[in-house]
């Protein structure tokens, strides 16, 4: 079941790229949707047939693949990871068919789309550490191509960028993975076997900041953010909603997945300082965004400030912060999605994305009337006005890591504040103002470019009014993860002696290293 | 039947919202089949239903001790966010007001934006403020509160940017929003602190817990503050206070609701939490003194004002002051008094000073004048909400004001003072503004200016009627001292400040016989007054400044620390290759000894463990 999820948008790439030149590109296109579409159909199928009520991993498939490797095919999916799959297979629809007809190579766009969608897919289902592995590094290559081919100007250094960081990332995660795996003498990279696992806390400490750092550079955390704003601005529309929607979130599930879930006593041990992390990550983000001049870049920096939030919500460990957590890197995505949808088509109908240059398309007759429309209320969503999505997720973080980090709690609300400042001054620059005549002739915005917005727009205010649609899918599973350190605290054996004293703190990896030797 | 009204009270914000998205429909395609204005007469009906719905509802609840009743919401990890309403007289009694408020100014706008195409955003956005209001009336929960101030935070910010192609509407509206914002922040915070100490956010369940908590005080008083910050932006306190003039930009129909109504929705807030505040006498010290602060200041700077606009929004706040006075000394029923009060007049002094200024096109007091022969009837609805406003008998503020000092003088006889001052300061603001407007000879600007049409006109004599009528109603209600319990000596000095104020500005600016303009000594007080205290500077050299310098610090360091780091590492990695490439000399025995070195270094290093263990156990062989 699981699988077609994987495998349907991996054989959509491969009937794509083997069309013959003639087909035309917009056949390309609806044939791309229509296969995204069933994926999407598919996960809303998935949906229904979920038990929220159930803590276990659902619909789980598992097939032996290179078993001396410890690599076997094992999907399924919690609540957890269930919201992001259909984030993923929302937004690639949306992407795809927000994308403009006029595509160069079209086979080839589409089909690396789908090739993302598929990779994606599979990291998030992937209950096998080598498996996500493979599937994370994936989805690389395909963006990296997106970028460098269909981008903007700067591309090729923003590719570059991009792929050395993802593939520094990678390595990373990788480094960690097989660290568990030795350290602990597992015999599979199964992730439900590895749960069992007691390392030592220092040994869990290395791992988890070599983690952290790998998943770090993915989601973004300050300062390992730069490859995202150059990225992200020099994608094309459709790649920018796919790299924020849905990419990004691959880091903050892998910290919440491997980081929180393997190590939970180091990662107890070091949340105050995750917290803080997060609440840096916020003012930095939100200060950064305020100085920026184009507002796809502003969008971007917004994102670095989002997902301080969700570390906030993980950091703190409670039941709520966590659900809150979930919601919020759901409800990111949609907002982001809208935003870089929005302002893409600002920049493919006004020619420019420069505030000091833009004015006044409010303006009903001869401005973008329902794109200002929209844009205030994914500002507005962004800034985190209440009856949208984005309130609900961050005022459940908050009040869920209130009790446990005051300060950076409060910290991370004076950011929300600051992100109305940069949203403010956006839609005032964009929206507001008078719209010069003379050059005020743009060009009509299609159905095409219309609906995806709308889409979006619908959920970001239908989950903002009801968010318990949004938030049921993952309360069991995010109370069994705040509820999980206690049990599994590290216990004292007869050949590992308890000691979190000084020296098991300070890196004990080489003297653990050489006794086995 | 009236049962079944009373128990859907909920149903009075849905109407608005119903009129809301119906007028939303309005777009420029069916704009050029049917006009702008079908989208107004919808929402004038929905809001004419609420009306009504509200008074039956009055009427078979007066009598009754106040009901709650609970909507599930959200239910979360142990979290349950469920939507309280209050079904009580108080609250109904509020909804009358916005509900009737709104509809008198709804039709004052089709009167006032007749040759506007806008009508569908500005009435929808009327309509938005209407339902957001009913709901906060009916909410008994801090944390919806809190969505619904939010809510109207963003609702002020685009109702002042109607007209967004001007350009002080557009800072009008960034200030208003983010000013608020502020505030909202602040009580965002008190939210969540809250909770964990009260486990509830219902405001009965709140006073119940007051009554017997035992918390820090220092912790209580940062709370308390906080949970203060958000009325203070609404109410437009001090320092928070410079958003209101500047929101006068905005189209004046919405003016009169938001210098009536809208602002009080803080000071509602404020009552509901008082039993928390009161817990920190230091937060209770707060209020009184931000409040004093603002009703003293903001009076001086409305007589400072030459723009009739502004110089009105400034005595909102001053009057704002005098709630927040009522509020931290304890005087409910006297703040609920001084906000009925409060509301009729002010619309009322809204609605015909925006008469003048929509066919006079000038709002400068310099350069009207003499108008009273040509616009009795704005005039005299002048007079009544003037006459509403300050302390003369027999009108609302009268008694509203009397109650405030029958609390006041016996334990803060100083605020008492205050209060008198504060009074005269006003009376005599608004004659200033009376003369300016109707007295003298006609300037240039008012030569012409005839009374608007009815749907201005009736709109405005309604309300003077209400305004006048208003003793009668609070007397119906039970609400006026007896005459016996009456302190006749309060009631004199309140009078007499009074006619003070009246008389000196009477003097000054009625009578012709001082010479126009009349300043105060000194040219520097003068400013400091007419220019809001520097407030607006002050802000830019500070916050704004701050937050400006930060943000171009952190570009600068994103730019050239963090990221110049990643590029100088990519730079060194292509700047080493590129050197390295020289070493090639093309001997193959140069290359065999590059590799065996590596090799060699390469074995010696991942055996070093065992030539430590073997070197180790040589030197102290184990027995």
């Amino acid at each position: 079941m699981l699988s077609a999820l994987i495998w349907l948008p991996f054989i959509g790439t491969i009937i794509i790229g083997c069309l013959p030149k003639t087909v035309p590109a917009h056949r390309i296109k609806l044939g791309s949707l229509m296969v995204s579409g069933a994926a999407l159909l598919w996960t809303v199928w998935l949906l229904s047939q979920f038990n929220p009520g159930s803590t276990a991993f659902q619909f789980q498939e598992t097939l032996p693949w290179l078993e001396t490797l410890g690599l076997n095919y094992e999907l399924g999916v919690d609540g957890l990871s269930l919201p992001l799959v259909v984030l993923n297979s929302l937004l690639t629809w949306i992407a795809i068919y927000s994308s403009s007809e006029q595509t160069e190579r079209p086979r080839l766009f589409y089909a690396l789309i789908l090739l993302v969608s598929s990779g994606v897919a599979g990291a998030l289902l992937a209950q096998n550490l080598l498996l996500f592995f493979l599937f994370y590094e994936i989805e690389l290559i395909p963006f990296y191509l997106l970028v460098s081919v269909w981008g903007g100007s700067n591309r090729g250094y923003a590719a570059t960028k991009f792929l050395l960081y993802t593939a520094m990332s990678g390595a990373l995660i990788l480094a960690g993975f097989l660290g568990v795996i030795w350290l602990s003498h597992a015999t599979s990279f199964s992730y439900s076997a590895l749960l069992e696992q007691s390392l030592p806390l220092g040994i869990q400490f290395v791992l988890l900041g070599v983690l952290l750092v790998g998943f770090g550079i993915k989601t973004p955390l300050v300062p390992l953010h730069t490859w995202l704003p150059d990225t992200y601005v020099a994608a094309s529309t459709p790649v920018a909603i796919l790299l924020g929607g849905v990419l990004a979130k691959l880091g903050t599930y892998g910290i919440f997945r491997f980081g929180m879930g393997l190590f939970p006593d180091a990662w107890a041990a070091l949340s105050p300082w995750l917290a803080t992390w997060a609440a840096v990550s916020v003012l930095y983000g939100a200060m950064a965004a305020i100085a920026q001049k184009d507002i796809k870049r502003m969008v971007a920096y917004s994102s670095i400030g989002h997902m301080g939030y969700v570390l906030l919500g993980g950091a703190a460990m409670t039941n709520l912060s966590l659900v809150g957590a979930v919601a919020q890197m759901f409800a990111h995505g949609l907002i982001l999605a809208l935003l870089f949808h929005l302002v893409g088509l600002v920049e493919a109908k006004v020619g420019t994305r420069d505030l000091t240059v833009l004015n006044g398309l409010m303006n009903p007759i001869r401005g973008l009337p329902l794109v200002s429309a929209l844009l205030v209320l994914g500002g507005m969503a962004s800034a985190g006005i209440p009856g949208l999505v984005g309130f609900i997720a961050e005022f459940v973080v908050f009040q869920g890591s209130y009790a446990v980090f005051p300060i950076q709690t409060l910290v991370c609300v004076v950011g929300t504040g600051l992100t109305a400042v940069y949203f403010v001054i956006l839609l005032n620059r964009t929206c507001f103002g008078k719209l010069d005549n003379a050059t005020a002739y743009f060009p009509k915005v299609e159905w095409f470019e219309r609906t995806p917005a709308l889409i979006l727009a619908w959920l970001i205010f239908l989950l903002g009014v009801q968010p318990g649609w949004l938030m049921r899918w993952s309360e069991t599973t995010t109370h069994q993860m705040a509820a999980m350190p206690a049990p599994r605290l590290v216990a004292p054996t007869l050949d590992q002696p308890f000691q979190i004293s000084q020296d098991s703190l300070s890196l004990p990896t080489s003297n653990s290293l050489t006794t086995h030797l | 039947m009236l049962q079944f009204l009373l128990q859907a009270v909920w149903l009075i914000p849905c109407y608005p919202l119903l009129g809301m998205v119906l007028s939303a429909l309005w777009s420029p395609s069916i704009i050029r089949r049917t006009g702008p204005r079908p989208a107004g007469y919808v929402n004038l009906v929905a809001t004419l239903i609420a009306f009504f719905h509200g008074i039956v509802a009055f009427f078979e609840v007066r009598q009754q001790p106040p009901v709650y009743e609970s909507f599930p919401w959200l239910q979360v990890a142990g979290l349950d966010l469920s939507v309280s309403i209050e079904i009580s007289a108080v609250t109904l009694a509020a909804i009358i007001i916005i509900t009737g408020l709104n509809f008198l100014a709804q039709l004052y706008a089709v009167g006032y934006l007749e040759m506007d195409w806008g009508w569908a955003r500005f009435f929808s956005l009327l309509a938005l403020f209407e339902a957001g209001m009913c709901g906060l009336a009916l909410c008994n929960s801090l944390f919806f509160s809190y969505i619904l101030l939010e809510i109207l935070t963003l609702g002020t910010y685009l109702i002042v940017g109607v007209w967004y192609n001007q350009s002080l509407v557009v800072t009008g509206a960034r200030d208003a929003f983010l000013t608020k914002r502020v505030g909202d922040l602040f009580l965002l915070m008190g939210v969540l602190a809250i909770y964990p100490l009260a486990g509830t956010w219902n405001f009965n369940e709140l006073a119940q817990w007051a009554k017997t908590a035992t918390v820090d005080p220092t912790l209580i008083a940062l709370l308390g503050l906080a949970l203060m910050a958000g009325p203070m932006g609404k109410c437009a306190q001090f320092p928070l206070h410079l958003w209101l003039d500047e929101a006068m930009e905005g189209p004046l129909p919405g003016t009169i609701l938001r210098n009536a109504v809208v602002v009080q929705t803080g000071a509602w807030i404020l009552i509901k939490l008082s039993p928390v505040l009161m817990l920190s006498p230091f937060v209770q010290q707060a209020i009184v003194a931000v409040g004093a602060a603002t009703a003293v200041g903001a009076t001086l700077i409305a007589i400072a004002q030459i723009d009739i606009k502004r110089s009105v929004s400034y005595s909102v706040s001053a009057y704002m002051g005098l709630v927040f006075v009522a509020v931290g000394t304890q005087q409910i029923e006297a703040a609920y008094l001084l906000m009925l009060a409060h509301a009729l007049s002010i619309a009322l002094l809204v609605m015909s000073t925006g008469s003048i200024v929509l066919n006079s096109i000038t709002q400068d007091l310099t350069q009207l004048g003499g108008l009273w022969s040509r616009r009795p009837v704005s005039g005299l609805s002048y007079l009544v909400g003037a006459a509403g406003l300050m302390a003369l008998p027999p009108l609302g503020g009268f008694w509203a004001m009397l109650a405030l000092a029958d609390g006041l003088w016996p334990s803060r006889p100083g605020l008492f003072v205050l209060l008198l001052a504060v009074n005269a300061l006003t009376a005599f603001s608004l004659t200033r503004e009376f003369g300016l407007l109707f007295a003298g000879q006609p300037q240039p600007m008012a030569q012409r200016s005839p009374e608007n049409i009815w749907a201005i006109t009736l709109p405005m004599t309604v309300l003077a009627g209400f305004t006048l009528h208003l003793p009668l109603i609070l007397q119906s209600l039970g609400l006026l001292p007896e005459w016996i319990n009456l302190n006749q000596d309060l009631a004199l000095l309140l009078i007499w400040s009074t006619l003070t104020g009246i008389t000196i500005g009477a003097v000054l600016y009625v009578a012709q016989t001082i010479p126009k303009p009349i300043r105060l000594p000194g040219k520097p007080l003068q400013s400091f007054f007419a220019n809001d205290f520097y407030t607006p500077k002050l802000y830019r050299s500070s916050v704004v400044f701050a937050v400006d310098l930060l943000s171009r610090l952190t570009d600068w360091i994103d730019r050239h620390i963090v990221d110049g780091a990643v590029n100088l590492v990519g730079f060194a990695s292509i700047f080493s290759g590129e050197t390295l490439k020289y070493g090639n000399v093309g001997q193959t025995r140069f290359y065999v000894l590059t590799i065996l070195s590596g090799v060699v270094l390469l074995i010696l290093l991942v055996s070093w463990p065992l030539f430590t263990s073997i070197w180790t156990q040589r030197l102290w062989p184990t027995p």
